[in-house]
């Protein structure tokens, strides 16, 4: 009679293959569309106008104000496609259903006693928000792209100046989201699950 | 034909104005050449889609009177001349694929049906401003010398001129679409803010609309040609390498 205990290593974490090209198309173009955000603001800061605050150059993608526009008129199209396969991708196969936050992870975060469960939940929660605001700024930016064609998103914001503003902030909001977003994947599943959504 | 467009745009290219800006970007080969090809797959799409969106009747959203931003529309030129046109002999030629090719006046455009409107003007800097512009819709005037069939762009002249190294002065130009140039709000504007439009602001006539960007609302016009098919230069700050269509 032999009692071997099985080996208790964690089951790697496995991330469909959608999720990973989703992943990758999200994060390449979210910074290329910064980048060349950031030029197409120094061409007329949203505060201060052009004498306002400019962003220096190694921030900067593109090389002048057209060249600017070009990368992010070049990504938006990506990046907006990329989303929109994401969300229906989501509805078809009822992952909404279960990947993101829920009334469960509230009630966690509110009264559970599992560090591991909260800090999960929170992890759910921090995810699930960078959906709006990438919504909002494709949003925003089609307000400003066709503000004739859209002219109802402008009225929505009150003014020219309140739409630019907010179209600029999703900008920190977005880092803000990854930075949490990444320092919590690691505090949830180690390496092993950041790796496991890129590779 | 030949005395609208009188520079090939390799020539263009070898101008002062063109290198000296380019410099003053920063630009490198390498990435102007990425910029060049992000620009030529995504242009054809974006294009396709500002003229699925575009409806040639759709009213671009009008201001009340105290919304206007008096200080708020700044003054870009290619040139830091501002050209002086003496009203009383300025006149604005109109020819191309057109029956009856014409010449006319200020007093004579003033004459013709005046439309006023309380718009955003969007600068491809992203500053935008509210301002009254009054004046001749071009669809007007376009009614008046008769389009060919086949007209199907705009090409439009300035006083307004780029300096090349030897000094010579040659002319601001831009080429719109049909379907823009007849949307009601597309003006021959002579009144800004209900006075009559300062030098700066392209006197005696520019053109002024709510549906494209600024850089396409050229000021100082004084030829207007009916084209077939758009030219090699197809606008100055275009030929820069600024997007054509330049809708909103």
């Amino acid at each position: 009679m032999t009692t071997k205990a099985p080996s208790r290593k964690p089951a790697v974490p496995k991330q469909a293959l959608a999720a990973k090209i989703f992943h990758w198309i999200n994060l390449g173009s979210l910074l290329a569309m910064m980048g060349s955000g950031l030029q197409i603001y120094n061409a007329n800061p949203v505060f201060g106008g052009r004498e306002g605050f400019h962003f220096p150059d190694f921030l900067i993608v593109g090389g002048w104000l057209a060249g600017g526009r070009h990368w992010h008129f070049f990504f938006m199209w990506l990046f907006g496609l990329n989303l929109l396969w994401y969300g229906i991708y989501i509805l078809v196969t009822r992952r909404w259903q279960n990947r993101y936050v829920g009334k469960n992870d509230l009630e966690a975060l509110q009264k559970g006693k599992n560090p591991k469960r909260r800090n999960y939940a929170l992890h759910r929660l921090v995810y699930t928000s960078m959906f709006p605001i990438l919504l909002m700024a494709l949003f925003t930016g089609l307000g400003m792209y066709k503000p004739v064609q859209f002219g109802w998103i402008v009225e929505l914001f009150g003014s020219w100046q309140a739409l630019r503003t907010v179209h600029f902030l999703t900008v920190p909001l977005a880092l803000g989201l990854m930075a949490v977003h990444s320092l919590l994947a690691l505090q949830v599943g180690q390496w092993k699950l950041v790796r496991s959504i890129f590779a | 034909m030949s005395d609208f467009i009188r520079l090939g745009r390799r020539q263009l290219i070898t101008a002062g104005g063109m290198s000296l800006l380019l410099s003053a970007c920063g630009r490198g080969p390498i990435q102007s050449l990425a910029e060049q090809k992000l620009y030529e797959l995504s242009d054809p799409l974006n294009r396709s889609f500002e003229q699925l969106l575009f409806s040639p009747q759709r009213l671009a959203p009008e201001f009340r009177r105290d919304q206007i931003e008096q200080e708020a529309l700044l003054i870009n030129t290619a040139e830091d001349i501002t050209p002086s046109i003496d009203p009383e002999r300025y006149r604005l030629k109109v020819g191309g694929l057109v029956n009856r090719p014409a010449s006319f006046t200020l007093a004579e455009l003033k004459k013709m049906p005046y439309r006023s409107e309380i718009v955003r003007h969007v600068c491809v800097e992203g500053w935008a401003a509210i301002v009254q512009w009054g004046g001749l819709p071009l669809v007007e005037l376009l009614k008046g010398v008769e389009p060919k069939p086949e007209a199907r762009y705009v090409f439009l002249r300035s006083a307004e001129g780029l300096r090349s190294d030897s000094g010579q002065l040659y002319g601001f130009y831009e080429t719109w679409d049909m379907p823009s140039c007849v949307h009601p709000q597309t003006l021959l504007a002579y009144e800004k803010n209900f006075k009559p439009l300062p030098a700066d602001n392209g006197a005696p006539i520019r053109l002024a609309s709510p549906v494209k960007l600024g850089y396409k609302q050229i000021k100082w016009v004084t030829d207007i040609m009916l084209l077939a098919a758009l030219p090699e230069q197809i606008g100055y700050w275009v030929d820069f390498g600024y997007e054509w269509y330049g809708g909103l």
